[in-house]
């Protein structure tokens, strides 16, 4: 009976579109646009992450992304744990982890699908589950345990940088990171560069689910079909992406509007008006920095050292 | 302007102010082009060749929407944010900081993060922003546009203090002139483009043709002062004390006494405070024990609440009191944590947007978001593309371009049209819609009296033509009291108090609780009579009043309302 054909095509087709469906939904359902304003907003908080020195806090990512990106899997493990650790120190919300938790967990999830699918290893090849032909114009034969592996490998890879970027993101005011990227010699508008996207990122997305709601309020019909009723989920499709035209002119209308208020302030501020900027923060380095600094350098030395020992060094040929 | 001089300059929509406070603070000709002709000194220097960021330590601006003027995530990081770009020593901007946050009041705010203050404490961080530039003049363009009238007060005690402290010049561009002209050393009045009148806050008002002429208000206390000129004897009172200790022991009080007893021998009225109005139909609008929360935060706390037909509701409250929150749960927006909503009896589904905003048409206060067509006859067709036209409308298509004024307009973009007109096309938009109930989220936020008296009068008219209940939330108590026909009074997401306007603002002490100045006739007859059960709300019904009273028979002068 299970390997009858029509059974196989019926697994089969469930096995493909499930987590494309699925992830969407879990987007919508546990994040939506309010949480994506949770996500990318500073939480201020007395914690050792937030008193951290802003320099350790913009090099932390992108040491660990380099790390990623140098080490093989088992390796690989160990700095995806690491990265994980300061996040006890945070203890964010259970909101924000709900979010957290749909984004990190949604990409690996994804990875690991469309890896297992599309990744094929030499022969001889190890099928988990063999695709029947009626699904063959999909372009995949089956899930392979190899490339389940490899997905996991790669999501895992984009987590650290994830995990760590977000963390960061969420401890750390805007004006820090100015702070660390003037030290680092960058120019001053690169730093107002940031701190307008991330300040006016919340405001943004505050804004579309205002024009959303006034589109609605407006008679037009953006009311999701339950789960099951899939004949209208076609016509919700086309309708949500026809939204997307009708709410561009009112948020760019908007969004133009607010910029050019907000070079106005900025022009009023003094922004530009020397090359050098001063600063309200003055850092001193406390034991905790010198130990992250500390970490950081022996996490470093010690993947390229193994790196050039050829060991944990992944494969490039 | 001398040092520490607060100067208020009013006028109509469009009249100029804001365009010269640009050019006050050199972003005029610097960032905005035009033809600029005749100069702005700053003692004997020109502020008009300085580069903006110059011109802003002799003279900040404050912006209208403190939500885009605050590029910081915090507090302190905003205020330090100028004197940084200053490049000064990290003493001194440490020391402005802390400056600029004790004297708006801010300092207990050092590292909140912006997006967690309430209206008031942005508008303050504003300033405390543009105070840390340390200019010798400060110009506010509409400060108290999106502040609760507790909150406005709060801001305007700041500036004030500044003046009188610091010797910071003030300039406050407003048009809610009754509230800041008690605070004002100085009135200017503009007229396209022009100053038509610059006087000190005592004889602004000798002549009211100018304010007429402008469409600008006249403060209600000067309107009485000039309808009843021997209960003022001296001059027009500028705030509820001085009218107060004017009117104290003479016959105006006298009266008032007289005619507030004899208002309390009639039989009393069926439907008094906390009173739900009594209806054999469903009520157009229900909540009932209806609680919203936000994470914590109980942002409606077990409200029940009808709303009956031809009713006309105003729903007041501080800042964060709930109202929005409330009204956006009867179309449909946001979820009760219990309690249910309904509409005719019809329970109202959460996230049914669609569905319910056929029957609950709700005009959000930015009116400009909720525009969506090329023009304006497709704006008002806009929402027969998603569902069928109502069969026989009060106000069809035709009708409605007929009745809003749009004639000859068809094919003009709504982005062309004025603000008042874009508020005015969104309305009818909805209203082409036939719904069953009208509920307006802020819909007077920062209009000119001219502009809010025309809002207010077209509004009358779709009540007349439609029979529609409407409900609106505000912070203007002015006209609250002038078409309100009931009062609901959040606070704590609760309702504190129900009642006719009369009734309401007869309750000034609990209003003040809850963050709610009540106009001030209402609080000068509060104040007078020692409590009331109820107030007059206009000039002309407080006049005819206490005239039977009066000890002999005096000429009532009449002054136009705006």
């Amino acid at each position: 009976m299970l390997h009858s054909l029509l059974v196989r095509t019926v697994i089969s087709y469930l096995l493909v579109f499930t987590v494309p469906l699925v992830l969407p939904i879990a987007f919508f359902k546990l994040v939506g646009l309010g949480g994506l304003r949770e996500l990318v907003t500073y939480e201020a908080k007395d914690t050792p992450l937030h008193r951290l020195d802003p320099r350790l806090k913009v090099l932390y990512p992108i040491a660990m992304g380099i790390l990623s990106i140098l080490l093989t899997w088992s390796f690989m493990l160990i700095v995806f744990g690491l990265s994980l650790l300061p996040w006890l120190w945070l203890r964010p919300s259970r909101q924000r982890m709900r979010v957290l938790l749909v984004l990190v967990i949604g990409p690996a999830l994804g990875g690991f699908w469309d890896q297992g699918m599309y990744y094929l290893p030499p022969a001889p090849v190890h099928f988990l589950y063999q695709f029947p032909w009626t699904i063959s114009w999909m372009g995949s034969p089956g899930i392979t345990t190899y490339g389940m592996i490899f997905g996991l490998e790669q999501s895992a890879r984009v987590l650290v940088v994830v995990s760590t970027s977000m963390l960061i993101l969420i401890s750390t005011d805007v004006g820090d990171f100015t702070w660390a990227f003037e030290r680092f010699g960058a120019p001053p508008a690169m730093g107002f560069a940031l701190t307008a996207a991330l300040r006016f990122l919340p405001e943004m997305i505050s804004r579309t689910t205002l024009v959303l709601r006034a589109v609605e309020l407006r008679g037009y019909d953006l009311s999701r079909p339950r789960w099951f009723q899939f004949g209208r989920w076609p016509d919700y499709i086309r309708r949500a992406a026809r939204c997307v035209v009708l709410v561009t002119v009112p948020l760019l209308v908007g969004t133009l509007r607010g910029t050019t208020t907000m070079a106005m302030v900025a022009d009023a501020r003094g922004f530009g008006a020397n090359r050098k900027r001063g600063s309200l923060r003055v850092h001193k380095l406390s034991a905790v920095d010198v130990g992250g600094y500390v970490v950081l350098v022996v996490l470093v030395a010690g993947a390229l050292v193994l790196n050039h020992l050829h060991i944990g060094a992944r494969y490039y040929g | 302007m001398s040092p520490g001089e607060v100067v208020l300059i009013t006028g109509a929509s469009g009249c100029g102010k804001s365009t010269l406070a640009l050019a006050l603070t050199g972003l005029i000709p610097a960032r905005v082009h035009g033809e600029l002709r005749g100069r702005v000194m700053f003692g004997g220097q020109p502020l008009s060749g300085l580069a903006p960021h110059e011109a802003s330590q002799y003279v900040g601006l404050v912006f209208q929407n403190p939500n885009l003027q605050l590029i910081n995530m915090t507090v302190q990081s905003e205020v330090a944010f100028g004197p940084e770009n200053l490049a000064l020593p990290h003493s001194e901007i440490e020391s402005r900081v802390g400056w600029a946050l004790d004297v708006t009041g801010m300092a207990g705010m050092r590292t909140a993060t912006i997006l967690t203050l309430s209206g008031g404490q942005k508008q303050r961080t504003a300033i405390a922003a543009t105070l840390a530039m340390r200019p010798r003049v400060l110009v506010l363009d509409e400060p108290l546009s999106d502040l609760d009238p507790v909150g406005a007060q709060e801001v305007l005690g700041t500036l004030r203090r500044l003046a009188a402290e610091a010797d910071t010049g003030v300039v406050v561009i407003e048009h809610r002139v009754d509230e800041v002209a008690p605070w004002a050393d100085r009135i200017v009045l503009m007229d396209n483009g022009r100053i038509r009148l610059d006087r000190p806050p005592r004889g602004a008002w000798d002549d009211p043709a100018p304010w007429i002429a402008t469409g600008v208000g006249i403060p209600d206390l000067v309107r009485l002062a000039h309808a009843l000129p021997d209960a003022f004897p001296g001059e027009a009172p500028l705030s509820v004390d001085e009218a107060v200790a004017t009117l104290r022991g003479g016959w105006f009080a006298t009266a008032l006494a007289s005619s507030a007893q004899d208002r309390g021998t009639r039989p009393p009225k069926t439907q008094g405070l906390n009173a739900q109005p009594f209806d054999a139909q469903p009520p157009v609008l229900s909540w009932h024990d209806v609680s919203v929360t936000f994470g914590d935060h109980k942002a409606v706390d077990d409200v029940s609440l009808d709303i009956g037909d031809d009713e006309w509701v105003a729903l007041i409250g501080a800042n964060g009191s709930g109202k929005s929150t409330l009204t956006g749960l009867c179309v449909g927006l946001g979820t009760p944590a219990s309690g249910t909503v309904s509409f005719r009896g019809q329970p109202i589904r959460p996230g049914r947007v669609f569905e319910h905003s056929a029957h609950v048409a709700l005009l959000l206060q930015a009116a400009d978001e909720m525009l969506f067509a090329e023009n304006v006859l497709d704006e008002l067709e806009f929402g027969f593309k998603f569902r069928a036209k109502p069969k026989d409308p009060v106000l069809d298509v035709p009708g409605a371009i007929e009745f809003f004024g749009f004639a000859g307009q068809e094919a003009v973009s709504p982005w062309e049209l004025s603000q008042g007109g874009r508020q005015r096309l969104a309305l009818a938009a909805l209203l082409v819609g036939a719904p069953g109930v009208l509920v307006l989220d802020e819909p007077t936020t920062g209009q000119d009296a001219d502009h809010l008296k025309a809002f207010l009068s077209l509004l009358d008219q779709i009540k007349e033509r439609t029979g529609l209940t409407v409900v609106t939330v505000t912070h203007d108590m002015r006209s609250v009291a002038s078409r309100a026909s009931r009062i609901v009074l959040l606070g704590d997401g609760q309702i504190q108090l129900d009642g006719t306007p009369a009734e309401i603002f007869a309750n000034t002490a609990e209003l003040a609780r809850w963050g709610i100045l009540a106009p001030p006739l209402a609080r000068l007859q509060s104040e007078l009579l020692g409590g009331v059960d109820e107030v007059h709300l206009t000039v002309e019904a407080l006049a005819a009043a206490v005239q039977p009273y009066r000890p002999t028979p005096v000429r009532v002068n009449t002054v136009q309302a705006k």
